[in-house]
């Protein structure tokens, strides 16, 4: 067998043990290679930043433990920023099996940042329907939620007051890991109740938003890791998105090095079939 | 008793479906009271469709593990983790956590649901290494344009990439916002055009897939 045929038929465990190390290493010792800020990212940092104090924030965290590794940092670094801006933070979730982390994300940060439940912020839970949550929100936040996630009446409560429906939010972010999420707010939320809005994604679905990006229909658009260590700089606060983004770095480099390898053997057996 | 089965459900799909697409257009306080009806209505159903759909995932399973079918051992773990799940939830009142303490719910839920989702979705970065390796070749004009965008956007990324060449990033938002948005862009209108089109063979009884087979 040819050198360029056997290194095509390369045991995957090489691959894999590759892989494995360019994630490890970087973790172990960071380099911490400096992050450009991407307009879309951007978008998103300055129109929160420049909501009044008090403004109602919704963030929508509609993922699950899968995209944790990209989402969970970018929810961290937005309710950060909401916080600091002392915004009213109304969270939900529209993905059942993402209730619990959604409900430890938001205590965990409003723990750190000294936000007292109810009057700071609400976690409103999950709710059946999908996007008809969302119509219902439009509606009535009250029908949609009568009650938060920890079992209390919505109706009444501090961080609730003069918010009736999706058309007294100031700015809403989804952060979305597949349907209903970015897309299902825009079109069931955003289009009929005229609230502005931006998105959160995993890396792989970023491209797929763009146009919602480019037409405007959402503000801003924070993609993936990448974008959750963006955020992660614009607010000066270092936290897992930034400490992941050498791993990230160097496994791209290394997905690339092995393409460009195995293109490069493939040419040289293409030519040495076509020679003999 | 076809007029049951076929008529009925015609009738319903061409009244509900011409309101609620009529009721978009109608700001009035009646209109918006009916959607408000409405999306309840469909909420209660999605709640209904989560109860169908778990027993539905019983059922088949249990077919599986009493005739013994290939693999029907992981249909035994599928049963012992939803139905220890189940019980675990109803035990603590759907609550993950009393009072700062974690529930038996919230174990499941922290050290087995959330590690083991997460193994998954991680396992991919190696499979995708591996498939890259593999049939990411430039066997063609189109394949050629292909990987070299590939790679443009995977430098652009991240920031090595934007450092071993700095014009990656610049490209990558270009490759991106205008090649990649007018793309996607032609895509969704032709879905959503074709979305339109198969609502409206629906409403007017053309599309009757959705009433199920049977005798008539």
């Amino acid at each position: 067998m040819r050198i360029a045929e056997r290194m095509l038929k390369i045991d995957r465990r090489i691959i894999f043990l590759i892989i494995g190390l360019c994630t490890l290493v970087p973790l172990l010792y960071p380099v911490g290679l400096p992050i450009k800020i991407s307009p879309e990212v951007r978008a998103v940092y300055d129109y929160i930043e420049s909501l009044p104090e008090g403004s109602v924030f919704l963030l929508s965290l509609d993922f699950d433990p899968s995209s944790k590794p990209e989402l969970y940092p970018q929810a961290v670094a937005l309710l950060h920023h909401a916080f600091r801006k002392n915004l009213r933070v109304v969270a939900m979730t529209l993905w059942v099996s993402g209730t619990g982390l959604a409900d430890q994300i938001i205590s965990q940060v409003a723990r750190e940042t000294g936000k007292e439940d109810t009057k700071d912020y609400v976690f409103l839970g999950w709710s059946p329907g999908g996007t008809a949550v969302i119509i219902n929100m439009g509606q009535n936040l009250y029908t949609t939620f009568p009650s938060d996630y920890h079992g209390r009446p919505t109706k009444g409560l501090p961080v609730l007051e003069g918010v009736n429906s999706l058309r007294d939010v100031d700015y809403a972010v989804s952060l979305g890991a597949g349907n209903p999420g970015v897309e299902a707010w825009y079109v069931f939320g955003k289009d009929k109740y005229k609230f502005e809005m931006g998105g959160g994604c995993t890396g792989v679905m970023a491209p797929g938003l763009y146009p919602l990006l480019r037409s405007g229909q959402i503000n801003g658009l924070i993609g993936g890791l990448r974008g959750a260590a963006e955020y992660e700089s614009l607010i000066g606060r270092k936290g897992q998105a930034i400490a992941g983004m050498d791993a990230q770095s160097a496994t791209h480099m290394a997905i690339i090095v092995l393409v460009m390898l195995c293109n490069l053997f493939y040419f040289v057996l293409r030519r040495q079939q076509q020679a003999s | 008793m076809i007029v049951l089965r076929r008529q009925l459900p015609l009738v319903i799909t061409l009244i509900a479906g011409l309101t609620m697409a009529g009721q978009y257009y109608v700001p009035h306080p009646a209109s918006e009271e009916l959607l408000t009806s409405v999306t309840k209505w469909l909420q209660i159903i999605g709640g209904f469709a989560l109860v169908l759909g778990v027993s539905s995932l019983f059922h088949q399973h249990a077919v599986k593990i009493r005739r013994r079918e290939a693999g029907w051992g992981y249909s035994l773990v599928l049963y012992a983790g939803m139905v220890g799940t189940i019980v675990a939830g109803l035990w603590a009142d759907g609550k993950e956590s009393l009072d700062g303490v974690l529930t038996a719910f919230g174990w499941v839920y922290n050290y087995m649901m959330v590690p083991l989702q997460g193994t998954m979705f991680a396992i991919l970065a190696f499979f995708i290494a591996s498939a890259a390796y593999r049939s990411f070749r430039a066997r063609s004009r189109e394949a050629a344009v292909l990987l070299v965008a590939a790679v443009i956007v995977m430098m652009g990324r991240v920031p090595l990439g934007e450092y071993v060449l700095p014009v990656s990033g610049d490209i990558s938002q270009w490759i991106l916002n205008v090649l990649n948005a007018s793309v996607r862009r032609a895509i969704l209108i032709g879905v959503s055009l074709g979305a339109v089109a198969l609502s409206l063979k629906i409403i007017f009884g053309v599309e009757r897939s959705y009433l199920g087979g049977g005798k008539e």
